[in-house]
């Protein structure tokens, strides 16, 4: 028995907490978060270097070769710090999707690009192919307005779709957590011999989503236990009526009730995390349970931890809501609460 | 990340196995599936714990001095217990003051004497205790507490008052918190004091609570003598034993094995109602589910901890907090499957589960406020957990 996180877990989480702390400070967040393209063009090969857009991709193809486990404390510590990047869409979902796939030289020249961070692949799920056209209009793609390539899935099977193919309109979508973005991509009538077909096959489809919904509860977690830690920090600080306004219970129950919700979901993170990674039949139900769990705890502490801050907290300049705001997006993506308690209970009760 | 027991233990599963089936007709079932006649209940629950303690279950470390099996302390071999148990559907035995509470604290601060004359006994379900603990005036401020016992000879002369005492009338003993010194500060001049209910000059006045069972009660003390022997740990050191003591209580008031086992329960009602086809009451289970699932790995979490002499920090400090709510939360579900049924109570017609639900759903709220009450947790969260600053104390008037 030892349920938790093994020390080089523990190193790789310090040092990605030391990278995120240094190199993606609030400032920097802030910056992307307030720009009109909602792209920080650098952090991509920042996260190469550091190995962590190559998590999950094998040693052999440039690299690190390690598990949801691993993948999942980097989405937590991309959560805590808002970094400017949708971790479970380009370096979770992409990479497991065309690992997943058969296409030889050009998977692994893909595989390899990622792990690098030169290359963003941008999956887009359910794509519109008919009678051997792409031709439709897909809502919410994330990081679609600098992509290299579509991953395009549908029923299973996968084409990649170079970005540069003629027929591909992107139309950036604005976000309230400016940290991520969306797009509408509209792809015209492409002839799908434009696109190099990559096998593919529903149950690692399904497998791959369920990852990529385990990073984004971690991702929310992250981002929750920053907001209660900022207004732990300010509650110790702050005076009214005399008093440093930690010491009223009013107060510090709000911040005992924040903690005593999410520290659990922390360890619910770990065993989903390990369901995933041991191939485990059970992580058809906990995938969409944990996201459901985690993004509904985070949304409530940030709810009360802004709250914290009194009026502070509703301001600009207070970054409470830069992490109220990420768990909001967490929560939207690939199923929101209601909906995957509902998948969950298919599988639970059926 | 390994959360496999060890096939060390595969002995140990096969040898509970065996003592379940042989002792099946004794054995009592877990959840809310139990009851009926409340003498019988008695009994088959005091011969099920002598049938336990003697196989080793109960108690498993207490040493064979005292009638114990004289295990090591091992968090694993009581984790495949649990489960097992817990997959058989049946009751690890009695946890209450006397085995949960008592003996663990004697063990650590009893002389010789006492614990071999009380420990095994207790265990056995013989003698039954009792926590004579808080007072009318001291219920959170417990140190505030005023029944005092002053020595004569070699006895201390009782008087006060202690109410919420959960099954007194049918306790053979009580251990108790008394000021022996009044003189020695709030927390310095309290002792922790064993004695028989028997002694004169006790009187105990049942008090009904709000699921109609009335398993409180006052318990008054008229000059009542007590050996000074009684004492358990030195005179004066009453908080320090009694407060070691509150740690057992906060452990047993949070066994995830038990909401797991009234989880399942509920999922049976739905199951049989029909609603658990009903999408209002699924997102309802599964907010649940996702709740009791956290604190059970947030609990194998806690396990690690123990078992690498680790400190848990705040962690540890959530336990009691969430887990009386989640009995409760549970319960609430479940009544409300049972639509107008759920207005029975125990003994009615028609009732379900002999009104367990109810009851437990009403014993529930009580624990949220019993062994320290929610807003009192979570000032110990705040304060030890998060670092908090304490309230202020309130200038003189």
């Amino acid at each position: 028995m030892d349920f938790g996180l093994t020390q080089p877990q523990e190193l790789l989480r310090d040092s990605i907490a030391r990278f995120l702390a240094q190199d993606v400070d609030i400032e920097r967040v802030r910056r992307v978060m307030d720009s009109e393209s909602g792209q920080d063009e650098a952090i991509h090969g920042q996260l190469g270097d550091l190995g962590i857009t190559g998590l999950l991709i094998d040693e052999g193809l440039g690299g690190i070769g390690l598990g949801m486990q691993e993948a999942g404390i980097a989405a937590q510590e991309m959560g805590r710090a808002a970094a400017p990047v949708n971790f479970h869409s380009s370096y979770v979902l992409a990479p497991l999707l065309i690992a997943a796939a058969d296409g030889g030289e050009r998977r692994n020249e893909l595989l390899g690009g990622i792990a690098e961070g030169r290359t963003l692949v941008t999956p887009v799920l359910d794509a519109p192919i008919r009678n051997g056209r792409v031709d439709g209009t897909v809502l919410y793609v994330p990081d679609a307005a600098w992509s290299d390539a579509f991953l395009l899935e549908s029923g299973g099977s996968l084409h990649l779709l170079e970005a540069t193919v003629a027929g591909i309109g992107i139309e950036p979508l604005q976000t309230v957590d400016g940290t991520r973005r969306v797009a509408e991509v509209t792809f015209s009538g492409i002839d799908l011999g434009a696109a190099e077909s990559l096998g593919g096959n529903a149950d690692s489809t399904r497998r791959a989503v369920h990852a990529a919904q385990i990073a984004l509860a971690a991702d929310a977690l992250g981002a929750a236990q920053k907001g209660l830690h900022i207004a732990v920090d300010y509650a110790k600080e702050r005076k009214q009526f005399e008093r440093i306004i930690g010491s009223f219970q009013a107060v510090k129950h709000m911040c005992a009730e924040v903690l005593a919700e999410v520290e659990p979901v922390e360890s619910l993170l770990w065993h989903t995390a390990d369901a995933w990674d041991e191939g485990s039949e059970e992580i058809e139900h906990l995938a969409p349970l944990l996201k459901a769990h985690a993004t509904e705890v985070a949304s409530q502490a940030v709810t009360m931890t802004t709250q914290v801050f009194g009026g502070i907290g509703f301001t600009h300049e207070c970054d409470m809501h830069i992490f109220y705001k990420r768990v909001g997006y967490d929560r939207q993506m690939l199923g929101n609460p209601t909906a995957l308690r509902e998948q969950a209970a298919a599988v639970m009760y059926a | 990340m390994d959360t496999s027991i060890g096939s060390e233990y595969d002995f140990l599963r096969e040898e509970i196995r065996s003592f379940l089936t042989a002792n099946g007709d004794v054995a009592v079932p877990a959840g809310p599936g139990f009851g009926g006649d409340a003498s019988q209940i008695r009994e088959r629950t005091l011969e099920w714990q002598k049938r336990l303690f003697d196989a080793g279950y109960a108690g498993r470390t207490i040493p064979k001095r005292y009638g114990g099996a004289g295990h090591e302390p091992d968090a694993l071999a009581s984790l495949v217990i649990e489960e097992e148990f817990q997959n058989a559907g049946i009751s690890l035995g009695m946890e209450n003051q006397g085995t949960g509470m008592f003996v663990p604290t004697l063990l650590h601060f009893g002389r010789e004497d006492q614990k071999q004359e009380l420990i095994r006994p207790t265990m056995r379900g013989e003698l039954i205790w009792c926590q004579g603990y808080s007072e009318p005036g001291s219920g959170s401020d417990l140190a505030s507490l005023r029944t005092s016992a002053v020595l004569d000879g070699d006895e201390y002369v009782i008087n006060g008052q202690k109410i919420w005492t959960s099954g007194a009338r049918e306790a053979d003993m009580m251990f108790a918190l008394i000021r022996t010194e009044a003189d020695a500060g709030k927390h310095g001049g309290i002792s922790y004091i064993v004695l028989s209910m028997d002694t004169p000059g006790l009187d105990v006045r049942p008090l009904m609570t709000m699921t109609g069972d009335a398993s409180f009660n006052e318990v008054f003390f008229t000059d009542a003598r007590v050996p000074a022997m009684n004492v358990v740990g030195r005179p004066g050191q009453g908080w320090e034993v009694g407060t070691y003591t509150l740690r057992f209580e906060r452990n047993m008031l949070g066994r995830s094995s038990t909401t797991e086992s009234y989880l399942a329960g509920c999922v049976d009602i739905l199951r049989e109602t029909g609603l658990i086809d009903s999408p209002v009451y699924r997102d309802r289970l599964l907010k649940l589910e996702g709740r009791v699932q956290a604190m059970k790995y947030h609990q194998l979490r806690l396990l690690t901890d123990r078992l690498k002499k680790r400190d848990s920090g705040a962690g540890g400090l959530i336990v009691k907090l969430n887990s009386c709510q989640l009995n409760y939360d549970v319960c609430a579900l479940a009544i409300d499957a049972m639509a107008e049924r759920g207005v029975l109570k125990r003994g009615s017609k028609h009732v379900r589960d002999y009104g367990n639900w109810q009851r437990n759903y009403m014993y529930a709220l009580g624990l949220i406020i019993g062994g320290g009450t929610a807003q009192i947790q979570k000032n110990i969260i705040g304060e030890r957990g998060l670092g908090l600053p304490r309230e202020p104390k309130p200038a003189a008037a």
